[in-house]
Order: C-alpha cells, then sequence, then structure tokens
C-alpha cells in the first residue's frame, strides 16, 4: 500500500556560468510508490505555479533505466545508495516520512555544471568517438553461425557493454576516474572477435583521451563498482590495463 | 606510443608507481625482514650476517642506488597523480565514500610520507651511525647487534616511534601489493578476493615482524 509522506529537499541551484549553493524546498504529499523524479516533478510543479523562479533542471529521458541519462547525487551518494538502481528507479518508498534529502549534481572536473543538477558529460562520448565502435560498414546482418564466439566471452561482452554511460563511476571515484566507463567499453570489443582488428589502437586512444579530458587517474579503490547502475566489474579495468599494456608492448602495429 | 608516452598516459604512470613499489618490496623490504628477525637468535648470527652482507658491498651498494632510483620514481609519480586527482574530484559538498574504500586504500598517502619519514630516521638511526666493534670467531667486525640494542634499551619513545611507523608500513602494503596486481592486469575481484586476504596478510605481517625487532631489544 502507499502512502504519502512530506520531504524537506536541500537542492543544488546553480545557473550558467554562475556560482551555486544549496536551496531548501519541502515536498509535501509524495507518494511512496513514485520515483525520484516524479517526485521532483511535484515540487517542480510547485514551484512553477508559485511562479518565483524557474523550476529544477535534471536530466532524464527514458525513465526505465537504461538511457543513462539520470543521475544526481542523493544524500551524498550517486543514484542514491541502492544497488544497481538508476535515479529514475529509486522509489520514494526508501524515504522516510520528515526526511531531509539533500540533492547534488555529478562532481568531477570532467563534468562542469550546466545548470542544477545537470552536468555536461560530453566528456564520455568524446572517449566513445575516439575507438568505442567498429568501424565496418555491416550491411544486413550476418547469419548468426558465420563467427562462432564462445559462450563465456559472449556474456561477458554483454556484461561489459551494460554500461549506460551515466557517468556515476566518475561522480564516485575519489579520484575523478573514468576508468570503469573507458573499461567497459575497451573490454566489449575486446571479447569479441569483432573488436579484435582495431584493438591496440583503441585502447591507446581511448586512455589518451580520457586522461586529456582531465578524468583523473585510478587507485583501485572500487568505489565505481559499487557506483555503478549497471553491475559492471572491476574485471573490465584489470582487461583494460591488460589490453593497455600488450597495445604497448606490440609497438608499431 | 613511444615508452615515454605510454608512461606519461594515466595508466602508464600506475604501471610506474606500482613497478617501483614492487622493486622495492622485493629487492628491499623482504630480504630486509629476512636479515632483521636474524636479530631475535642472537649477537652471533646477527653480526655474522652483518659481515658476510659488509663483504658483498658492490652489491649492496648497487641495490642502494637501485632503492634511491625507485623511492624517487615513486615519490615524485605519486605526488604527481595524487595532485591531478585532487584537481579531478574538487568541490564534493555532500558525497560520502562507500564502505568498500578501505582505510588504507584511503590513506595511500599519508602512510606513504610517514614512510618516508621513517626511512630518513632510519637511515640516521643505524646506517649514518658509528658501530663499535666486536671479535666473532678471531675476525674483528661491527657490533651491530649491541647498536641496536642501545638503540631502544631505555628509549621508550624511540620505541614507539619505531612500532607506530610500522602501522604506516602495514597500511601502506596491505593496499599497494593488491592495487599493484590489479594495475598489472591482474582481476583483483571486490568481494572474497583472497589476493586482497593475501595483501593484507602479507602487508600486516610484516609490519609485524619489523616491530617485534625494537621491542625485543628494549625488554631484553
Amino acid at each position: 500500500m502507499s502512502e504519502k509522506i512530506n520531504l524537506t529537499l536541500k537542492v543544488w541551484r546553480q545557473k550558467r556560468g554562475e556560482a551555486g549553493g544549496f536551496k531548501t524546498y519541502e515536498a509535501k504529499g509524495i507518494d511512496t510508490d513514485a520515483s525520484f523524479l516524479e517526485m521532483l516533478d511535484v515540487v517542480n510543479d510547485e514551484i512553477t505555479l508559485k511562479g518565483e523562479e524557474e523550476p529544477i533542471a535534471f536530466e532524464h529521458d527514458c525513465r526505465e533505466g537504461i538511457c543513462g541519462c539520470c543521475g544526481s547525487l542523493v544524500n551524498g551518494k550517486t543514484h542514491g545508495s541502492h544497488e544497481r538502481t538508476t535515479l529514475c528507479q529509486l522509489h520514494m518508498r526508501h524515504f522516510k516520512d520528515g526526511e531531509t534529502i539533500v540533492i547534488e549534481p555529478f562532481r568531477a572536473k570532467a563534468f562542469p555544471v550546466i545548470k542544477d543538477l545537470i552536468v555536461d558529460r560530453s566528456g564520455l562520448d568524446q572517449i566513445i568517438a575516439e575507438g568505442g565502435y567498429v568501424s565496418v560498414k555491416t550491411g544486413n546482418a550476418p547469419e548468426a553461425s558465420t563467427t562462432p564466439i564462445k559462450k563465456e566471452l559472449a556474456e561477458a561482452a554483454m556484461d561489459a557493454a551494460e554500461c549506460i554511460g551515466c557517468g556515476a563511476c566518475v561522480a564516485a571515484c575519489p579520484n575523478g576516474a573514468a576508468m570503469l566507463f573507458t573499461a567497459a567499453k575497451v573490454s566489449q570489443y575486446a571479447l569479441l572477435p569483432q573488436g579484435h582488428p582495431e584493438r591496440t589502437q583503441r585502447v591507446k586512444n581511448m586512455v589518451a583521451k580520457m586522461d586529456e579530458l582531465g578524468f583523473g587517474n585510478c587507485s583501485n579503490e572500487y568505489e565505481c563498482a559499487v557506483a555503478c547502475p549497471k553491475g559492471i566489474d572491476v574485471k573490465n579495468i584489470a582487461r583494460l590495463n591488460r589490453e593497455f599494456i600488450k597495445a604497448t608492448l606490440s609497438q608499431g602495429k | 606510443m613511444s615508452i615515454k608516452t605510454t608512461l606519461m598516459t594515466s595508466i602508464g604512470q600506475k604501471l610506474l608507481v606500482a613497478t617501483s613499489g614492487l622493486v622495492m618490496f622485493l629487492l628491499f623490504l623482504v630480504p630486509h625482514m629476512g636479515g632483521n628477525v636474524l636479530f631475535l637468535f642472537g649477537p652471533d648470527l646477527f653480526n655474522s650476517y652483518a659481515h658476510h652482507l659488509h663483504q658483498l658491498v658492490p652489491v649492496v651498494i648497487g641495490i642502494e642506488l637501485l632503492m634511491l632510483a625507485s623511492i624517487s620514481v615513486h615519490m615524485a609519480t605519486a605526488v604527481r597523480l595524487v595532485l591531478k586527482n585532487r584537481q579531478a574530484a574538487d568541490h564534493r559538498l555532500s558525497q560520502k565514500s562507500s564502505a568498500e574504500r578501505s582505510l588504507a586504500a584511503k590513506l595511500m598517502p599519508v602512510s606513504g610520507v610517514m614512510i618516508f619519514i621513517f626511512i630518513i630516521k632510519h637511515l640516521l638511526d643505524f646506517k649514518f651511525y658509528e658501530k663499535a666493534k666486536t671479535t666473532l670467531h678471531g675476525i674483528e667486525t661491527y657490533d651491530v647487534y649491541a647498536m641496536v640494542l642501545s638503540r631502544f634499551q631505555s628509549d621508550p619513545i624511540h620505541l614507539l616511534f619505531y612500532v607506530g611507523f610500522m602501522i604506516a608500513v602495514g597500511l601502506h602494503l596491505s593496499h599497494a601489493l593488491q592495487s599493484a596486481l590489479q594495475t598489472y592486469g591482474l582481476y583483483v575481484p571486490r568481494e572474497g578476493s583472497k589476493i586482497k586476504l593475501a595483501s593484507a596478510v602479507i602487508g600486516w605481517g610484516m609490519a609485524a615482524t619489523f616491530a617485534i625487532i625494537p621491542v625485543v631489544a628494549f625488554i631484553k
């Protein structure tokens, strides 16, 4: 049974090019079956009706946990603190009546705040543009058994490909590193034969881009894997390191 | 990509820290612990070990130079990385770390600096220090056993300093070993990892072994 709860929100408000700060809002009569984003919608309705300021800007798209758009720090944790849950899939039943919730944008030098809770995560796209694809025109889907792939490899590649690029790993990393993201993207191709022709260049270019954009350096503290709403494992970071070492040793390829 | 460009990338820098650290661990810390343990077996064995080590001077100097190079690379790279990482993750207000982030991992820079301070003090205490002579099987040699005794006996503050700084060694090693292996590409899982466990056992075991010597010297 759903019930209604009242909450106090401390939300980060920031306009483009200006310094930001926390502002307090009351969220009244929130249905516990509502998602976190729906709760923000209710608060935004009130702000809009009052007409004194602009509603809270937050990023969202599919609202079913697969697009990677949403994400904020909720009480200091990326996407809230529930395992394998994006912010849109976090439900209000996890909060108590009268609770104060602090909502802050993802923080990293490579993720500048655009407005309120929206940060610029295009750095992740730039890393993808350096080789997170297979540059072959494929035409129609080939017959499935032309290239046999071991089940374990296919599954590991699919596990890596689960990454939705939400950026929680970067925000949770004490060093603001994009290692888990890059590792997932490198791994999904390194594990499949289709990715092999370009694997050397791919890992070098993607790591170089990651460094250039001001992401930090991994210190193997595994906060990223805890934060990941898709359960991407640090196994992929070990694989990225191996791919990088192999690529360096096979110079001139 | 040249070797130099590779070493300047984030993964390259981490490989430098891991490798210089492992060199110090394997070529210095492990043999040093082995030698120290001989202290527990009395003056003859310990002085004889020191005597034989002294006869290997060219090798010892070679290792010392290698250690000097390793610690320079290790510290310079680590400082650079820590500063870059601070920048990459600044302006965090409400953020909390999870239980995953161990104290050892969090305190790596602190334990690192503590170990550096300890090394300087340790060198002043025992390396650059006038040693008495003794005779062992008719050969005149340095009485390092007596030196260790004299440095710790009736000096509880000195003893506390040594034991206390070994906590930094335990902390540093317990994260360092597993982290270096993951950087080399050997998968160290988050949960139930034998490598993580071994890393902690070896790290704290070595720190405790080192700490026993001043304690024994103090109570003798």
